[in-house]
């Protein structure tokens, strides 16, 4: 079949592919620039109020993994996953709708599942994983969520349906190729965010043999068109980018490596063609994922875990300097280093519970999820984890967080409590 | 109905299923219409669903899409009995060669080994398309057409969105022609170590 001559078909064959190689790279669309959070309209709340609710209701299950996007009528939904535990077959994508005018959060429903997910894939498909969403120039919500076919989380691979409605309906899962061997181990956590030509942001993450962060840029029709390493090695994942201006952005991810345990940075000056070599930051991180929003004027605002240990506590801290030096603004949750016994932790999970959204009617139903997941044989545990904080076009902030691994809450708070919490905390000590 | 990359991608892994067919024991003993009628089944019943999805299906979960220098060379199995043709092995062993290493140049990166992404090349990167085709010219002039061959269907199945990944790479190899061409190149290093390969 294949003699050892100069075949000119040969090359006639070479040619023509090669022609149409070309004319692909040719009509590859350019390099783009970040497209900055429109400046926010201050139409929010004025009064410097914070409000907390729980996004999420079902009980006795495990709920984990947030996130958020707001809608084209300024509702905010939320999507996260959740079913008898991490990993299960039975875990799907929920989803509610808070209504910021009657401050509700509407009835949670499934948007995805296992059997729904491998049917358009026409792929076997194990388990599902973290969702996060991102509303589309054009008005496209797209939800992108982590799949598992063989094996764990390194596993991974990303799936993406689409709502041209807002969320109401959705189209057939799709498969983002976006690793060579085999396609695995690719998750994200991160806000997604849209470049200034429409295409858009992905901050994602690899868990097989290495840990590192990458960015993938994703056309409007959903293909992968360039991916970006903003670390490498066995020590870095869950980055969250923040856009700063068109050319400039920061970087930030979690770090599971060796004491002193920190928040990893790194930032383009090219609207992320290049990154600079990932450093540690003065922020604390105990191997948890983090969260935040740029400001206008350099101004940074993360949600997080603000200790080297334990997802127990919760806060909001801010950088003034584009993330050189860190105050805390408010702490949202401190059960730091209690491990109580599983009585008094039912009797806290319920007071907190109450205190979190005094709509709930069955507290201590709360607080039987609590103690469902977070107490075993050695004990129990408070967990606030897995922030994902967004700011409306009003001006208003979102944060949605894992509460003890069996519910999501919502924290809301507006540019005025903010502004009160951080001139409270101008004489705070620097971190 | 299904997209047309699924397609693709199903009817590859049940072209490996019809190859496999060859591996079987006693196969040698099929008259060749057998042997074709068994892979043809075989080929079918990968694709048709069994509880809403096709065996293929399953595969393809854990396996992903094949590239074509895989496809090609399963091809050649597949199709060898009947015309009696081959490929010189000089073109085959220096094809596996190429294939080993590209992968010890890119997978070690790619999973994370350094800031360097060479994966980041495969969306399109002009350099990239250019050095694929000077080596494509190159294994033309030196009669090493299964590499010629190889990389122009990568290049042009990649030009014509055949699967669904936008990574030129993809195309060229995966981990599985990566293993088929390390332990053929290991075992052929180890039986003959200075016998020169042969052309045909």
């Amino acid at each position: 079949m294949f003699k050892t001559v100069h075949h000119p078909q040969i090359l006639c064959i070479v040619l023509i592919a090669f022609g149409a190689a070309f004319f692909k790279v040719t009509n590859r669309p350019s390099t783009a620039l970040f497209q900055p959070a429109a400046g926010a309209a201050q139409t929010g709340n004025a009064a410097p109020e914070l409000r907390t609710h729980f996004a999420s209701t079902r009980q006795n299950i495990h709920t984990h993994a947030a996130s958020l996007a707001e809608l084209g009528d300024g509702r905010i939904r939320a999507f996260w996953f959740a079913g008898s535990r991490e990993g299960a077959q039975d875990v799907e994508i929920r989803s509610a709708v808070f209504d910021p005018a009657r401050n509700l959060w509407g009835t949670e429903l499934s948007v995805a599942n296992r059997a729904g997910t491998q049917q358009p894939l026409l792929r076997y498909v194990k388990k599902l994983g973290n969702p996060v969403a991102l509303r589309a120039s054009d008005g496209k919500l797209w939800l992108f969520y982590v799949t598992v076919s063989l094996g764990g989380w390194a596993g991974s691979s990303i799936t993406a349906i689409t709502s041209e409605d807002d969320g109401e309906t959705w189209s057939p899962a799709r498969r983002l190729i976006t690793s060579p061997f085999l396609n695995i181990s690719t998750l994200v956590k991160g806000t997604p965010f849209l470049y200034g030509d429409g295409t858009m942001g992905l901050p994602v993450y690899h868990e097989f043999i290495g840990k590192f962060g990458e960015l993938l840029r994703i056309s409007s029709g959903g293909e992968v068109m360039d991916k970006q390493r903003l670390s490498f090695g066995k020590t870095t994942l869950q980055p969250v980018v923040l856009i700063k201006n068109p050319q400039q952005a920061l970087a930030l991810m979690r770090y599971s490596g060796a004491s002193p345990k920190r928040v990893i940075a790194t930032t383009t000056e090219d609207a992320g063609q290049h990154w600079i070599a990932p450093v540690k930051t003065a922020l604390a991180n105990p191997d948890a994922a983090i969260s935040g929003v740029a400001l206008p004027g350099g101004r940074i605002l993360m949600a997080l875990n603000n200790a080297e240990a334990g997802r127990d506590d919760l806060s909001l801290v801010a950088s003034a300097d584009d993330g050189a030096t860190w105050k805390t603004v408010h702490q949202l949750e401190d059960q730091h280093g209690l491990s109580p016994e599983p009585a008094d932790y039912a009797k806290t999970a319920a007071d907190l519970a109450r205190a979190s959204d005094g709509g709930i009617a069955d507290a201590t139903g709360y607080a039987r999820s609590a103690q469902r997941n977070k107490c075993d044989a050695q004990g129990c545990g408070f967990e606030f984890s897995y922030p994902y904080l967004i700011r409306a076009r009003n001006g208003d902030f979102h944060l949605v967080y894992t509460w003890n691994r069996s519910f999501i809450k919502h924290v809301r708070f507006s540019q005025a409590w903010l502004d009160r919490q951080m001139k409270k905390t101008n004489d705070a000590e620097l971190h | 109905m299904p997209n047309f990359t699924d397609l693709t991608g199903l009817a590859s892994v049940a072209v490996v299923g019809a190859a496999a067919v060859a591996l079987l024991p006693g196969i040698r003993r099929f008259t060749l219409y057998r042997l074709a009628m068994l892979q043809g089944a075989v080929f079918v019943l990968m694709l048709i669903p069994f509880s809403g999805m096709p065996l293929a299906a399953y595969v393809r979960g854990a396996t992903g899409d094949l590239s074509i220098t895989a496809l090609v060379l399963l091809w050649i199995t597949l199709l060898r009995p009947w015309c009696n043709c081959g490929v010189n092995d000089a073109s085959r062993h220096a094809l596996l060669i190429l294939v080993a290493l590209a992968a010890l140049a890119l997978y070690p990166m790619a999973l994370g080994a350094g800031a360097f992404d060479p994966y980041r090349l495969g969306y399109g990167d002009p350099l990239f398309v250019s050095a694929l085709l000077l080596a494509a010219l190159a294994a033309w002039l030196r009669k090493l057409t299964l590499i010629a061959l190889c990389i122009a269907f990568a290049a042009l199945a990649w030009a014509a969105g055949w699967y669904e990944s936008g990574n030129l790479w993809d195309y060229l190899i995966d981990p599985f022609v990566t293993i088929y061409a390390l332990a053929a190149v290991m075992i052929r290093a180890v039986r003959a170590p200075s016998k020169p390969a042969s052309r045909e």
